[in-house]
């Protein structure tokens, strides 16, 4: 029951629906929030959240305020926020976030660097 | 003065007792005013121009899509308002949107006079209000130069600035026709089996595309033909119009 009222609240949002059937080619640059159920090759870009349904194939870097990824991407993510990966996802590249939760079974083959934790490290450095 | 503008379908004699009771009833609301017929003769254009210069009140369009469309074309950009009376079941999902459901409540909504102010969709040189539709076989779509969009199954490509029931958008995705942009709906089938057929909907919010198609034609507002390849884009607050309460928007 809960978990249908989240949905909603999700697609409440949404402004771009990319669907199975399509496959977009180029810099796709959004100001809302996207779903993407098909095909994008080249780069993704919006200023607010991205959710990559399990059919979704991605060949593109990808930057977002928030994420939540079921489908397969070849590329760099990053996400100024709260990044979840769920079970479906398969991520053949690098990610930068500053929240992170991933699923139990997710493909992730990159490195992850965490930008809150970096930035800290950062601090740190010019304190030293 | 109200100037309506009757079809020139509603000249057939099947129409005479239901026109008959339309204007009773505009009469007992007090709405009366001139009545311009159409016909091969007379255009909606000429007829429109000739008496907003004289002061028309309010024009409205009695009839289906075609004559709406035929309307807001003569009327685009100006600020006396658009009242629209539905005759028929076909071809009238303009209304249906707008919250006018029958000929009888048009006539009260006319009385009501909420007006709002929307936003038309301007297709090469022909306006339209509710949406422009072209099969997607063959069809290109050249969002901007920076992507371009492919599809392979059979279906429809939409460009709606108001939402007519010929779809159904996934829940909670509003289609508003003041925004200052339009929506691009790829609508399209597969037959997983013999008996299962499946949806998919894509949706882009856009202000301008070009849709080429070397082999159908675009069709605007369900009612009039237009050939590709079509410069389509939004044009902001551009009509007054005449709604009822019960508008999908």
């Amino acid at each position: 029951m809960f978990k249908k009222q989240d949905q909603t609240e999700i697609l409440n949002e949404f402004e771009t629906v990319i669907g199975p059937s399509i496959k977009v080619k180029g810099d796709f640059n959004g100001q809302g929030n996207i779903i993407v159920e098909g095909k994008v090759e080249g780069n993704l870009k919006t200023n607010g959240n991205l959710e990559v349904g399990k059919t979704a194939i991605i060949t593109a870097n990808i930057e977002a305020k928030q994420a939540k990824i079921g489908g397969q991407i070849s590329g760099n993510v990053k996400i100024k926020g709260f990044l979840e990966i769920t079970a479906t996802a398969k991520i053949f590249g690098d990610i930068e976030t500053s929240g992170l939760s991933i699923e139990r079974g997710a493909i992730f083959n990159g490195k992850c660097v965490m930008t809150a934790v970096a930035e800290e490290v950062k601090k740190i450095d010019k304190n030293i | 003065m109200n100037i309506f503008i009757y079809d020139s379908f509603l000249n057939q004699k099947k129409y005479g007792r239901l026109l008959a009771r339309l204007e009773t009833r505009i009469t007992d609301l007090g709405l009366n005013g001139k009545i311009f017929r159409l016909n091969l003769a007379k255009n909606a254009r000429e007829t429109i121009n000739n008496e907003l210069k004289r002061g028309a009140k309010t024009v409205i369009a009695v009839g289906n899509n075609k004559t709406v469309n035929q309307v807001i074309n003569s009327l685009a950009g100006s600020q006396v308002p658009l009242g629209i009376i539905p005759i028929g079941q076909d071809n009238n999902g303009i209304t249906k949107s707008l919250g006018i459901e029958s000929t009888e409540t048009a006539c009260d909504i006319l009385s009501a006079r909420l007006i709002i102010k929307l936003d038309l969709g301007l297709a090469n040189q022909t306006y339209f209000l509710s949406n422009v539709s072209i099969n997607n076989q063959g069809t290109v779509i050249d969002m901007n130069k920076n992507y371009t969009i492919e599809t392979k199954e059979k279906g429809l490509v939409y460009v709606f600035n108001l939402l007519d029931k010929q779809i159904k958008p996934p829940a909670g995705i509003k289609f508003i026709p003041d925004d200052g942009l339009l929506e691009l709906v790829i609508s399209t089938y597969c037959h997983k089996n013999f008996f299962a057929k499946q949806d998919h909907q894509s949706i882009f919010k856009i202000k301008k595309i070009t849709i080429h198609n070397l082999k159908n034609q675009l069709t605007l507002d369900g009612s009039i033909a237009l050939a590709a390849p079509a410069k389509i884009m939004i044009v902001k607050k551009q009509l007054n119009i005449i709604v009822g309460k019960k508008r999908n928007f």
